[in-house]
């Protein structure tokens, strides 16, 4: 059976993972750079790459012999990494060290679109995944309705048009003196709190299905300014319902005009509570399947990218020596 | 022993390999920055020229810096996927020392100035004695062109200055008047390959950076100023 080797390093997790070709997960291991960061409210491109150096190694070894494979000589048929889109210095880790994996053992590799990786984690978990499907990607640096009517066919058909939901959580979350990354400690003062009690507007009523969060940001700190005596749990609660409210409402409207059999949250704000009761409510009402996946494979990991690569091999085959990576590689030029 | 040395600290991407029956090749591949797209690509070739598959390959051995620091993370990366990836052993070695061997290998005596050009107005340096061998004299540390000038000028020593931060900061090391000059851009890959050959392995490899992320140095100097 062929077996593939997953490796993500585009932002600041350093994750491995062997996943086999009927997407069976062999082992998936992650490691984050994130409480290097905290203090500078943002991911610091130069200290991400720099713990993905002293990561990489042990990483890739945890996960080959987690997967029962001898890490000198694993019995794998291909590698698989993110060559894009993220951080430039953060990519080139991970590329630099799959193509001297690939030539020191003689197989294949292949340069995988993170986002891609992303369309495919609910594969992992549900293998009898029925299309087409739509997807809402979300996380730090993305916020997109995909339409899959396939595994690798997609279409986007909306995005962000400035901040992505991830970035506007990080940036009300600064704004309101919590920690970094935002969207958990946002998600867990909203449970304290009740929607609605600071007045926020509706923005993005258009029949498009692009987002704006920018606006909303701003919102916030003029809302907060003129009701100064609104809590911080009721702030976050409601920003947090308009941040939803938006992507669902846009969800919504793509899922009267495109006939579905699912619908998937992807990405690492796919593990915010409101968001996750929302798919599910708006799956049940129009009588489609949801994929929630997990926890762990909401967020960058390696597996959803071995198992794009496994994807891709098949259909476009491997890349060449001397691929490099592409810090802006859109979805829509993937082929 | 088969032995590969992987080079990418300045602009310029260089590999060498040498073969156990003592056959030595090197190539410097690109010197425009374009590590990630030549490094591999360039060694797999280099490797077939020596009638070598990545398997007979025993040592890897890389330049570990000072340096541009993401052309450093190519070679390292690179060089920790090969060394994992076989289970061979590693050797890192200093752009400087490289530097210094291959002005020694081309005849150059007495003490001598390696400069790496570390970007934002400074250089990486380190002093050497070229004599019966190549002894360091000083460690890996940065400094302002116009200081190191400074510095040789005032003591009057004989010296000589190598590589792209001389290059860089040409006008200034120029200005040495009991300095000299001896061109060099790329640190050497057959002294890669010779230091690698000799010293001991390494259980891990990690960049020389000398110089902290700007983010931190930035929140530092902030904190200081609250
Ligand atoms: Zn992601």
């Amino acid at each position: 059976m062929a077996v593939v080797l997953g490796i993500e390093t585009s932002c600041d997790e350093t994750a491995a993972s062997v996943v086999d070709e009927n997407f069976h997960v062999l082992s998936s291991v992650i490691e984050s750079s994130i409480d290097q960061h905290r203090a500078f409210g943002g991911v610091v491109p130069e200290l991400a790459g720099r713990a993905h150096v002293t990561t990489i190694a042990p990483v890739v070894r945890r996960a080959l012999l987690d997967a029962g494979l001898d890490p000198h000589r694993p019995d794998i048929d291909g590698i698989a990494v993110t060559s894009g889109p993220g951080l430039i210095g953060s990519l080139l880790v991970g590329l630099s060290v799959a193509k001297a994996y690939a030539l020191a053992w003689g197989v294949p590799f292949v340069g995988v679109n993170h986002l891609e990786g992303h369309l495919f984690a609910p594969l992992l978990e549900q293998s009898d995944l029925e299309w087409p499907l739509l997807t809402l990607l979300v996380s730090g640096g993305h916020s997109m309705i995909v339409y899959q009517s396939g595994p690798g066919q997609h279409e986007v058909l909306g995005e962000t048009i400035d901040d992505a939901a991830g970035e506007a959580y990080d940036k009300v979350a600064r704004w309101l003196g919590l920690g970094y990354p935002g969207g958990p400690e946002i998600d867990r003062l909203a449970q304290q709190g009740t929607p609605g009690r600071l007045k926020l507007p509706v923005s993005m009523t258009g029949a498009d299905f692009d987002f704006s969060f920018s606006g909303l940001k701003t919102a916030v700190v003029r809302a907060t300014q003129k009701q100064a005596d609104v809590a911080v749990a009721d702030v976050a609660a409601s920003f947090q319902a308009a941040v939803a409210e938006q992507l669902l409402r846009k969800l919504r409207a793509a899922m009267s005009q495109y006939d579905v059999k699912g619908v998937a949250l992807a990405g690492g704000v796919a593990a915010n509570s409101a968001l996750r009761a929302g798919v599910a409510q708006l799956a049940q009402e129009f009588g489609v399947v949801s994929h929630l996946p997990t926890l762990v494979m909401c967020t960058d990991n390696a597996a959803m990218i071995a198992a794009a690569g496994i994807y891709r091999l098949k259909s476009s085959g491997p890349s060449p020596m001397e691929l490099s990576a592409r810090p802006n590689w859109q979805l829509e030029d993937v082929s | 022993m088969n032995i590969v040395a992987i080079e990418t600290a300045t602009q310029a991407c260089g590999v060498g390999v040498r073969s156990s029956s003592g056959v030595e090749v090197t190539r410097v591949l690109d010197l425009e920055r374009r590590h990630t797209e030549v490094l591999v690509a360039g060694l797999e070739s280099l490797l077939a020229e020596s009638g070598l598959v990545a398997r007979d390959v025993d040592r890897v051995v890389v330049d570990i810096g000072p340096g541009l620091f993401t052309g450093l993370r190519v070679g390292i990366a690179t060089a920790i996927g090969l060394a994992e990836g076989l289970g061979c052993e590693r050797v890192g070695v200093t752009s400087l020392e490289l530097l210094a061997h291959g002005a020694y290998d081309a005849g150059v005596r007495g003490t001598l100035v390696s400069a790496v050009d570390g970007r934002r107005g400074e250089v990486f340096i380190q002093t050497f004695k070229l004599g019966d061998d190549v002894e360091a004299t000083g460690v890996p540390s940065v400094a302002r062109p116009r200081d190191v000038v400074i510095e040789w000028a005032t003591n009057g020593a004989s010296v000589t200055f190598t590589g792209d931060g001389v290059q860089r900061y040409v006008g200034d090391f120029d200005a040495v008047p009991n300095g000299q000059l001896f061109a060099q851009t790329v640190p050497s890959l057959h002294a890669a390959l010779s230091l690698g050959a000799r010293r001991d392995a390494q259980p891990s490899l990690a960049p020389l950076y000398l110089r902290e992320a700007d983010a931190v140095a930035n929140f530092a100097t902030r904190e200081r100023r609250l």
